[in-house]
């Protein structure tokens, strides 16, 4: 390799290494604090999940004087009752319960005579998290004590419950193990890419624009180094910094992976040396392609500040895909690992989900993302090359 | 040796430098004066073959930048118009980053940095990091970090601007020493003392064009004037004296 190219390679990392603002929006930032922020996210939404469905429920109640023998039932199932006045729905949009039941005054006079009689549950269907194991909750056990009900007036007449039940429903659900819990983890995908971004990003903008504003451009200029070399350079440090963000991600993930109760959810993620190698050999060319694309972006600014809200935009690229396959999974193809972020995103899902990654896919992922890669690169140069460089206003 | 012959440049409907011809020679001070705007730092741009003329051609010692950039500009040593440094990286580094750009051994940038530090009175800062550093020590740097090569032709556009005394007469000092061991200088200025101090022939540049040049005196006689600023004034009103 040209000397040259690698004199500008070390002293940008040198440069940027002495930065302690670009270090932490890079490596820290990026590859410590994302992978935590993650695996902090996941238990507290496990955590929350399993304290409502684990804990003993409390139902507040209004109206309950209307229906004994409801509440007898509700007794001997280790409900606590929690008598509830006022208006229902304004209790559930102020947050102040998260379900409220209601039995009506004719509830006995219903009973009695045989007809069904009402019961209402308020709840907000809307909202997230552990509303919805608790309105499941009551309403399962309010289907029981129908059923129970039913049953023994059925019997009381004489009639088998049985006949009841004409058509059974029976659960098969095939999804093994692991993609059940892969559905929480579909933001991985995005987290490793997007360390990747944010990696490079500093960089493209202090090598690209932070060389205008320091009017250091004009003189680097005029050293015997051809342009296209000269930016070769850059790219180069820029580069290293996505890989640099890259690695230290992957490492991150799989030290805090343990801290994860992913084992709780019926997920195991392989994260062994083979599969550490596929993620970092199909992001490795996403490397060049966002640093390539950064600088790019990064050449038609001015000024660092205007550089960084540009830059910062194209963080957005890599959400795209992630957002797509967490709303509409789709079944993997071979062309479409020819698409970079794309490609990186599917053999994510795929080891997250315990799948075998073909060597085929790896490779059109490395060889589609290096092409696209490429051709940014070129154009990074010859945008590099304009006489206008100096001057873009 | 700089040859300068009949360089044009227009940006969009502007005129900026119109068929300016010259020839700086070496061991001597060849000075650019006019205001601002006139198109000296456009002229120059082409002369470092930073910008391509429309029209025209520079010869630096006999090669043509534009079919030679590379061996042309190891040639020049050049104090551009903005001259900013890497703030996180030392005086000493900026200049060694230079040096390596231009393909000298670790051996030679230090010996000539050594000399430069020594000419330009830089000791007390060039291993401080550049970030806060004075004007004065800003430019020391960067003619340093442009001259560490040691080239036969240095180009400077406006050294001084915005030096207070001590560094001016330092930054002076240094020109002459270097014209002494032959070089040929090319600079640009609007400051009538600065040419007249240092410079042996002067350029007066106004609306593109080359107006006049000559030594100060020669240019007093052609003006009738008697000193350099009133022979100024009369070259680019057009003897219609002042505004």
């Amino acid at each position: 390799m040209n000397k040259q190219i690698l004199t500008v390679t070390k002293k940008e990392i040198k440069d940027n290494v002495r930065d302690k603002k670009s270090l932490m929006s890079s490596i820290f930032m990026g590859a410590v604090f994302m992978p935590i922020l993650f695996a902090v996210m996941i238990n507290f939404i496990f955590n929350m999940q399993k304290d409502k469905a684990e804990s003993q429920l409390e139902i507040a109640i209004s109206g309950s004087e209307n229906a004994q023998s409801f509440m007898n039932f509700v007794k001997t199932k280790d409900v606590k009752i929690k008598p509830f006045s006022g208006d229902p729905k304004r209790a559930i949009e102020n947050k102040d319960e998260e379900a409220v039941v209601v039995i009506p005054d004719n509830f006995s006079e219903n009973f009695s005579k045989g007809t069904p009689a009402k019961i209402e549950v308020y709840y907000d269907a809307t909202a997230k998290g552990a509303t919805n194991v608790t309105q499941g909750r009551i309403k399962s056990l309010i289907n029981e004590y129908s059923q129970t009900i039913g049953m023994t007036r059925l019997q009381l007449r004489g009639i088998s419950p049985i006949l009841l039940r004409a058509v059974v429903v029976e659960d098969h659900d095939v999804s093994t193990a692991q993609s059940k819990g892969a559905q929480i983890l579909m933001m991985l995908p995005y987290a490793l890419i997007l360390g990747l971004f944010m990696g490079s990003m500093y960089l493209a903008i202090d090598t690209m624009a932070g060389e205008k504003e320091r009017n250091s451009l004009e003189s680097l200029l005029l050293n015997p180094i051809k342009r296209s070399h000269l930016l070769t350079g850059k790219l180069l440090a820029t580069i290293s910094f996505g890989l640099m963000t890259m690695v230290i991600t992957l490492i991150t993930f799989k030290l805090v992976m343990p801290f994860m109760p992913l084992e709780k959810m019926g997920v195991t993620i392989d994260l062994g040396l083979k599969n550490l190698s596929i993620l970092a050999l199909v992001l490795a060319p996403l490397a060049f392609l966002a640093a390539s694309l950064q600088t790019i972006v990064a050449t038609f600014s001015k000024s660092f500040k205007e550089a960084q809200t540009y830059v910062g935009i194209l963080i957005i690229v890599p959400m795209i895909p992630s957002m797509a396959l967490m709303l509409m999974p789709v079944k993997e193809k071979l062309w479409m690992m020819a698409i970079p972020v794309l490609s990186q995103n599917l053999i994510i899902n795929q080891i997250m989900r315990g799948e075998q990654v073909a060597t085929i896919s790896i490779i059109v992922t490395i060889l589609g993302s290096l092409f696209i890669g490429v051709l940014l690169a070129l154009a990074a140069i010859k945008l590099y090359n304009r006489e206008s460089l100096l001057f873009s206003d | 040796m700089i040859e300068v012959k009949a360089i044009s440049k227009s940006f969009g409907e502007v005129k900026a430098v119109k068929e300016v011809t010259f020839t700086a020679p070496n061991n001597q001070v060849t000075a650019l004066l006019g205001a601002n705007g006139a198109g000296k730092t456009t002229s120059l741009r082409m002369i470092y073959s930073l910008i391509t003329p429309d029209a025209g051609q520079v010869l630096i010692d006999g090669i043509d930048p534009k079919e030679q950039p590379e061996a042309a500009r190891k040639l020049l040593g050049v104090l551009p118009d903005t001259r900013g440094l890497y703030l996180r990286l030392t005086a000493r580094e900026n200049i060694e980053y230079f040096g390596q750009l231009h393909g000298m051994n670790d051996d030679d940038i230090k010996s000539r940095t050594e000399s430069l530090v020594k000419d330009l009175r830089m000791e007390d800062f060039i291993d401080r990091k550049t970030d806060g550093f004075s004007q004065g020590q800003r430019v020391k740097v960067a003619i340093a970090r442009a001259l560490v090569h040691d080239p036969q032709n240095i180009i400077l556009d406006e050294p001084t601007n915005g030096l207070d005394v001590m560094s001016t007469r330092g930054v002076r000092a240094f020109l002459n020493k270097e014209k002494q061991r032959g070089k040929c200088i090319l600079f640009s200025s609007h400051v009538m003392q600065e040419v007249s101090a240092v410079s042996d022939e002067i350029l007066v540049v106004s609306d593109g064009k080359v107006r006049a040049s000559g030594t100060e005196l020669e240019l007093h006689q052609q003006t009738g004037q008697k000193n350099l600023e009133d022979a100024f004034v009369h070259i680019v009103t057009n003897g219609e004296g002042h505004e």
